[in-house]
């Protein structure tokens, strides 16, 4: 799953960081991520893992990094 | 001029709130005594009128204080988008060759330390008078330049007064009203906010940043603080719509919605359009130099899903032509920039007879005028307009390439993206061209895919066949 997130989010929102260089726990947010991706990203999401992310849980945490989207993701399939 | 409307509401309603923002709250004889005091400051620098003054500081209450400072000490403002890189900023403190660059606490490190006033540090006095006439600058706008650098449209105080004033009719804003402000100062959108909502007498409620990643507490926000319009890009609003938990929210209080910057998906307009039934939306449409151009009230029943809604009538004052060989848009009439600001001075872009050609596709049907994209090569990349020659440029002053091409890949919801095709010596990478965009350009002008070419295609006559080379990016 991660690695699913980690192509999408490196391939279609973020353009400018170095993929292989970006770690698990680092800050998605500071590297780019706005609104928009945020967006893009729980559509991506919910077709993909064929989840319903609830909308009071879209918060700068769950969206953080890698492993917090993993976390959140798992959480509400 | 421009601020007339605003000056008598300070005389008027001294003691009501002008603007609101977290833990920070101005009335309009506080916002206009703070005003005041770095008016003052920038005389005593020795501003002159009509001279360029740039605003490094975030959009809220401490950027409005130094944008009516500059206006009323005569100056045209120049506010900055500070999540530009340095090199980015320091190029357009040099061409808009600006006097003073305002902010708060220390300058930056790429600033000459001698244009920087910070504008807590300046003391309470009263400015002398400036008259300022409707063809007075008031502001030079930034956005990505043809040329291969940014470049400034440079509005009159006429020509934002006239949106502004259209605007705040449009909607009928009265002292009653609680606006919400998103757009930063560097978009011609925050005009409305600025002149037309602190003109009408009403507060502006600037979003806490934190709150647009978080629609459902966007959503209550919005609720809690009575905000009764807004007007923001369809961005914002889609995703407002779509994960706004608008069915436990009713935004009771919300009368009009207006929108710009970039198309409304009609799905998704339309699912906002059934969430708040009894909100007014209007589509805004108009290039930075024309501000607002055209406008549509939107019909709900009108909306079809696989249907763009028209750009809809002729708005403030404006003249609309469409040139019948190439469908372009030609607008003239009162909302229009002066021109060009370019080495100190103006270069005017409209013709003899006062049309300025916007590059745009129209057609008109059924009295509504509809776009139908771009002319040109210009992209419209999540709200932001982008010249691939501008990227190109960069990109070009890189060791090792040879030859390069940027095209608009068409996305989903971001509008277009850039990508960049490139032709490079050995000695180059893909990874340090990336890294050197990075500190040159703004995150929404980085290409989002990189393709190497032994060579670029090109047409017999030797021109780029910009077709074949998106057929290939796509591949």
């Amino acid at each position: 799953m991660k690695e699913k997130l980690k192509t999408f989010i490196f391939s279609e929102l973020i353009y400018h960081e170095d993929p292989s260089s970006f770690g698990d726990d680092d800050d998605l947010l500071e590297a780019g991520l706005d609104s928009m991706g945020i967006m893009r990203l729980i559509m991506f999401a919910e077709k993909e893992f064929g989840v319903t992310l609830p909308d009071t849980e879209i918060e700068p945490d769950n969206v953080q990094s890698l492993n917090a989207l993993e976390r959140w993701i798992k959480q509400a399939a | 001029m421009l601020l007339e409307l605003f000056l008598l509401q300070c005389r008027q309603r001294p003691d009501s709130l002008a603007l609101w923002e977290q833990d920070r709250h101005l009335t309009y004889g506080k916002l206009i005594r703070q005003a005041h005091t770095v008016a003052a400051s920038l005389q005593a620098r020795n501003i002159q009128p009509g001279q360029p003054v740039a605003i490094h500081l975030d959009r809220g209450i401490d950027a409005a204080i130094a944008i009516f400072g500059a206006l009323l000490a005569g100056a045209c403002y120049v506010p900055l988008d500070l999540k530009n890189p340095p090199a980015r900023l320091a190029f357009i403190v040099a061409d808009a060759q600006v006097g003073v660059v305002l902010g708060t606490a220390k300058a930056p490190a790429w600033l000459d330390t001698d244009l920087w006033l910070d504008i807590d540090s300046c003391p309470e006095a009263i400015p002398q008078p400036i008259e300022t006439s409707s063809e007075s600058l008031a502001a030079i706008l930034y956005t990505s330049g043809s040329t291969g650098q940014p470049r400034g449209v440079a509005l009159s105080h006429g020509a934002i007064a006239a949106f502004a004033n259209w605007a705040s009719g449009l909607v009928d804003l009265s002292p009653d009203d609680r606006i919400a402000s998103s757009t930063p100062f560097f978009f011609d959108l925050s005009t409305f906010d600025l002149y037309g909502v602190l003109g009408a007498g009403a507060s502006l409620h600037f979003i806490p940043s934190t709150l647009t990643t978080a629609p459902a507490r966007l959503s209550a926000w919005l609720q809690e603080q009575a905000i009764t319009g807004w007007y923001t890009v369809p961005l914002l609003l889609a995703f407002l719509a779509y994960k706004g938990n608008l069915a436990q929210t009713p935004l009771n209080n919300l009368r009009f919605l207006l929108f710009a910057g970039e198309v409304f998906p009609t799905p998704a307009l339309m699912d906002l359009a059934a969430s708040l039934p009894r909100t007014a939306l209007y589509n805004l449409f108009g290039p930075t130099e024309t501000n607002v151009c055209c406008y549509w009230q939107v019909q709900r029943e009108r909306l079809v899903a696989d249907q763009a809604i028209p750009i809809g009538l002729p708005a403030a004052g404006c003249e609309l032509h469409i040139e019948p060989e190439t469908s372009e848009l030609w607008v003239r009439g009162p909302t229009l920039a002066n021109g060009y600001w370019s080495e100190g001075g103006l270069r005017p872009f409209q013709n003899d007879q006062g049309w300025y050609a916007t590059g745009d596709r129209v057609s008109l049907e059924n009295g509504e005028y509809r776009f139908h994209g771009r002319l040109g090569r210009m992209l419209k990349c999540s709200g932001y307009r982008v010249e691939p020659a501008e990227i190109e440029a960069a990109v070009n002053a890189l060791p090792g390439v040879m030859d390069c091409a940027v095209v608009g890949m068409d996305d989903p919801t971001a509008g277009q993206r850039p990508a960049l095709a490139l032709v490079f010596e050995p000695e180059m990478t893909i990874a340090e061209i990336r890294k050197v965009l990075s500190k040159q350009l703004p995150p929404y002008m980085q290409p989002s895919r990189y393709l190497v070419l032994d060579e670029l295609p090109r047409l017999a006559n030797g021109k780029l066949d910009y077709q074949r080379l998106r057929t290939i990016l796509e591949g």
